[in-house]
């Protein structure tokens, strides 16, 4: 290879659309990757980030998974596409062994297949087949960059988040690509695991690799990059050296978060007038609760570390939640967060103590009755999502509560307030991450329950999310519902909350 | 180093006329197992002669089963390979999950049904084949029964090809159909290897049979005809129900969807304004 | 010494291949309780024979009812009810089958609790059999656990939303299709994305394939392979000789 120019990979996409895709879902992006930089690739959700990573790196292919329109240069290379049978089928293994892509579900880029981390990253050399002795040295070395030496022996089904992203990482470096192009590399880290992934890849890009960063905030990573590429419902809407796009409208438009001003839109959360705070009993309570998973015995295969340890959550814990209270609590992973909020609404019954909602205990009461008054939003949108159309979904179960004329209303306005009346005859699963988390808060949303819980409700939104969310929830406050939100975002908790409680052995303390 | 192709060339069509050939002699091995089976069941079972009969069935049935996979498996993209476990882990699950209703039928072909109608028969036919023998490491009761989960996949795979599923209610005709050749064809496993069926409901009806003076391959198959048919057709029902609810753009990345225009049935229904 | 993964293999299946072709309840008693003598030494007798108990429980009580009670082919006839008649043969066909079926289950069942799965499919993977069978067997294993999770995900996400669980059959059936489509959904869409990654790390791309896995094959065991597999074909032909049909229909 010449050097002449140190240009690694070069793309012109004219037009991408998916087989089945009634729209492109990208549109005259332009890009240039040299080598031993950092590129940040930033938009919001829905905006064809990672359909762009996957073209990148191999995932995608021309023909294969959609028409492309448009051409791509790999290490000099150039291989020209216009949607027809004669355009050249891309070689994915050849491909991803020079241009890799790593996907922001770290989980989905592992074999399923092996049994241990150093098999797992053996994986892509075993189907090349790399002799034995090669692939022991590779994965060592591939191991020390991405700080996986101590774990090589582990099953990877116990890796922590930040592991798992390493170990995905390193399958992909391992065959030593010119091109790294990762997804959201640094989404529900926590700091921990942040720095050791931004530490991994900024030595990567000081070994003369080309790393793109695809992301949806201005975050660490995206401040260390060269070059800034703005994506904006599938057309790159500004490129250039981010000092240059910083400010600029076509940022600013793209729904990508910045640090900072995104907060800033939200900072008027705090009680007004109409907000009846602190006064009217108690609409949740939890008095006195303990709770403590069931030491793990399970039938196939040993238990987790995590299973085993995770007794006890909470001890002995008081919390109550006024009307048009918004609360805010926080606490490192595992801290038992999550099993509160379950506690609240009874899929989780305490081991001791009670919870009262609207006076009354649950502790006869089924799930199914609870949720009239207690709304709770789960992590993962896409398991309470099962209707063919995001009106459909909302419209489900309100009839018996409102009628049939009175659902579809109540439904077409709960879409309203999360800003998809637009979407309302879309199939659910084809909405971006954060439409369908609107979604999912729409569907609680529409009940008008009197206790709101969501589960790290900003994960995945992009900052457009962020606000339809920060103002579906500011509404339910002013009607009178209490709200607990519970997550790590200090940029958006810490502003719309009323109070801030943080999880401290068990028990509850105000921040 | 600037050696490896990014690209493919175009695929090679020479191994493909090998594979229809194991293919048709997989197919062979189960058709003629099967008639051999029937000519010379035992008039006088006891153990010994069954035991003659169920060799033979396994034999012939599994390898016929092995030579279909053998056949299609390395002609399979991986875009499907992966869907073999999803159907596995679904036959299982909805099996079991709709199993624990106590009515005469197995419900354990969900999975295989739903990824025949996403990737035609082929990857029908590996896929029940497959989901047989691996499952058998759970429960090796499955494993001579391949051949049969094989044929399931494959006429699901026609039937959707032919258009069957763009249309709700043809779907449940399929089924039935498939029912009686995958009832038939599994009965000597029933008979001769089992020596009945495992279930309250089936068990009950091939006792009523045998009580009538039926010879037990008569008897199991007679009582396979009255289960299987329903059984396929309700299966067929949730396989389709379950295609239906996928959005398109996964069900279009199915080169056999696309090119058969597999559940074309659906895209009016829905109210575009 | 560690059993190489195809000889456990070949000598569960080379027990049950000749247990079937013996058609001797003796036998088979004998190869059921060696089994189980063996899963209590290896230390899986509860999963082992709770497995075996799941699949050929219902089996053997449906031989007992069936045959006991209904055996047109019975000669000699120990009791009688109106259509149902109690039969020796009947009864002895009933034990021959029930007995074969669970000790050919007890032995295969004894290879898959006792077999170390990742060495299995670095074993199938070395050898010649295509490596997509290996994915799918390992695949399954890492999905099944996952599914039950997931399933529990979804029915506590769909409670929270007001979904109450019971009612009439058919409310039942409403509630569990809407269960089946989120997990059905979901399952099918990270197939697609693992295909793709599978495709980007080169799997099923032909040609040769290494293992970084060393599984060890003594040739001791090479040996005793060779010859359970010898002795069962010799089983089998013994048993396809004695038992040849010599009127056909």
């Amino acid at each position: 290879m010449t050097a002449t120019t140190r240009t690694a990979l070069r793309a012109r996409i004219n037009e991408f659309t998916y087989h089945g895709g009634t729209a492109a879902a990208l549109r005259d992006v332009g890009l240039e990757i040299e080598g031993g930089s950092l590129t940040a690739i930033l938009g919001g959700s829905g905006s064809g980030k990672s359909t762009l990573g996957k073209l990148l790196g191999g995932w995608l292919r021309a023909g294969h998974s959609g028409t492309l329109r448009g051409s791509l240069e790999l290490g000099g290379t150039r291989l020209d596409f216009d949607g027809s049978a004669a355009d050249p089928r891309i070689n994915p293994a050849e491909w991803f062994r020079r241009a890799a892509f790593v996907p922001q579900e770290a989980a989905a880029m592992l074999s399923t297949v092996r049994s241990s981390v150093a098999e797992e990253l053996a994986f892509g050399l075993e189907n090349r087949a790399t002799p034995r002795q090669e692939m022991l040295r590779a994965v060592d070395r591939t191991a020390a960059v991405t700080g996986l030496s101590g774990l090589l022996d582990r099953d990877p089904a116990t890796l922590s988040g930040g592991e798992l992203r390493r170990l995905a990482v390193g399958c992909a470096v391992i065959t030593e690509p010119e091109v790294l192009v990762l997804d959201e590399p640094l989404a529900s880290l926590d700091p921990a695991g942040t720095a050791q992934v931004t530490d991994v890849i900024r030595n990567l890009v000081a070994g003369g690799s080309a790393v793109v960063v695809l992301s949806q905030a201005v975050d660490g990573l995206a401040l260390q990059a060269r070059q800034w590429i703005v994506l904006d419902d599938g057309t790159a809407t500004a490129a250039g050296p981010p000092g240059k796009i910083t400010e600029s409208a076509e940022l600013e438009a793209s729904g990508v978060r910045l640090p900072g001003s995104a907060v800033s839109a939200l900072a008027s959360t705090s009680p007004g007038p109409e907000r009846v705070l602190g006064k009217g009993p108690a609409i949740l309570e939890l008095l006195g609760v303990g709770f403590s998973y069931p030491v793990a015995s399970r039938r196939n295969g040993p238990a987790t570390a995590n299973e085993v340890q995770r007794t006890n959550v909470l001890r002995d814990l008081d919390f109550s939640l006024r009307p048009g209270e918004i609360v805010r609590i926080v606490g490192p992973n595992g801290a038992g967060k999550s099993t509160l909020l379950r506690l609240f609404n009874g899929l989780l019954r305490p081991s001791s103590g009670d919870v009262r909602v609207g006076g009354n205990s649950i502790a006869r009461t089924p799930v199914g009755r609870v949720a009239a008054s207690v709304g709770l939003l789960f992590q993962h949108p896409r398991d309470q999502l099962f209707e063919r159309t995001a009106l459909r979904e909302v419209c489900f179960g309100l009839r018996p509560l409102f009628g049939p004329g009175g659902a579809t209303v109540r439904a077409l306005a709960a879409l309203d307030e999360v800003g998809l009346s637009n979407a309302a005859q879309v199939h659910p699963a084809e909405l971006s991450a954060s439409q369908q988390r609107l979604l999912a808060l729409a569907t609680v949303l529409a009940r008008e329950p009197a206790v709101l819980a969501l589960d790290e409700p900003t994960v995945g939104l992009d900052r457009h999310g962020v606000e339809r969310l920060s103002h579906a929830v500011k509404e339910a406050a002013e009607r009178g519902a209490g709200v607990v939100l519970v997550t790590n975002d200090a940029g958006y908790g810490r502003t719309a909350a009323d109070r801030n409680l943080e999880f401290d052995a068990g028990r509850l303390r105000e921040l | 180093m600037s050696s490896s192709p990014l690209t493919l060339s175009e695929a090679g069509r020479t191994a493909s006329r090998n594979r229809r050939i194991l293919e048709i002699l997989g197919a062979a091995a189960i058709a003629g197992t099967y008639v051999f089976l029937v000519l010379t069941q035992p008039a006088d079972i006891a153990n010994g002669p069954v035991s003659f009969s169920a060799l033979v069935a396994l034999g012939g049935f599994l390898l016929g089963a092995v030579l279909l996979i053998v056949a299609v498996l390395p002609a399979l993209p991986t875009s499907t390979l992966v869907l073999v476990p999803v159907a596995l882990v679904l036959n299982v699950v909805l099996g079991q999950i709709m199993g624990s209703s106590g009515l005469p039928f197995y419900f354990d072909a969900i999975g295989t049904v739903l990824i025949a109608v996403l990737a035609g028969p082929a990857a029908g036919a590996a896929t029940g084949a497959l989901s047989s023998i691996v499952w058998s490491f759970f429960n090796p009761t499955v494993l001579p029964f391949a051949a049969g989960s094989a044929l399931i996949g494959f006429l699901a795979g026609l039937a959707a090809r032919g258009g069957l599923f763009r249309r709700f209610y043809l779907a449940p005709v399929a089924g039935f159909i498939t029912g009686i050749f995958a009832g038939v064809v599994s009965a000597p496993i029933a008979a001769f290897v089992f020596g009945g069926t495992s279930g309250v409901g089936t068990g009950a009806i091939v006792s009523a049979f045998r009580a009538m003076g039926d010879t037990l391959m008569a008897a199991i198959t007679k009582q396979a005809l009255i289960s299987d048919p329903m059984d396929k057709a309700i299966v067929f029902a949730i396989a389709a129900l379950l295609a239906y609810a996928l959005p398109r753009r996964t069900t279009f990345q199915f080169p056999f969807v696309r090119r058969f225009r597999v559940l074309a049935g659906k895209a009016p229904a829905t109210p575009a304004a | 010494m560690r059993l190489h993964p195809f000889t456990a293999l070949t000598a569960a299946a080379c027990t049950a291949v000749a247990t079937t072709a013996a058609a001797s309840w003796q036998l088979s008693f004998a190869v059921s309780i060696i089994s189980s003598v063996l899963a209590v030494r290896a230390g899986v007798a509860g999963r082992v024979l709770s497995a075996a108990a799941v699949t050929v429980g219902p089996l053997c009580l449906s031989l007992v009812v069936l045959h006991g009670l209904f055996f047109p082919e019975g000669r000699t006839v120990l009791a009688e009810w109106g259509p149902a008649r109690v039969t020796a043969e009947g009864l002895q066909f009933a034990l021959d089958l029930a007995s074969r079926t669970s000790a050919c289950v007890l032995v295969l069942l004894l290879f898959s609790f006792t077999v170390s799965v990742p060495d299995l499919v670095s074993a199938l993977a070395a050898s010649r059999i295509p490596p997509q069978f290996g994915f799918v067997l390992a695949s399954t294993l890492t999905l099944l656990p996952a599914i039950v999770g997931s399933l529990d995900r979804i029915r506590q996400a769909q409670e929270a939303r007001g979904l109450l669980l019971r009612g009439s059959l058919l409310a039942h059936l409403g509630a569990l299709r809407l269960q089946m489509v989120p997990l059905v959904q979901g399952l099918i869409e990270d197939a697609g994305i693992r295909g793709q990654a599978l495709e980007a790390r080169g799997f099923g791309a032909p040609g040769p394939h290494t293992s970084y896995r060393h599984v060890d094959d003594p040739p001791g065991q090479q040996i005793f392979r060779a010859l359970a597999l010898v002795l069962a074909a010799a089983a089998v032909a013994l048993r396809l000789l004695a038992s040849w049909p010599t009127a056909s229909l």
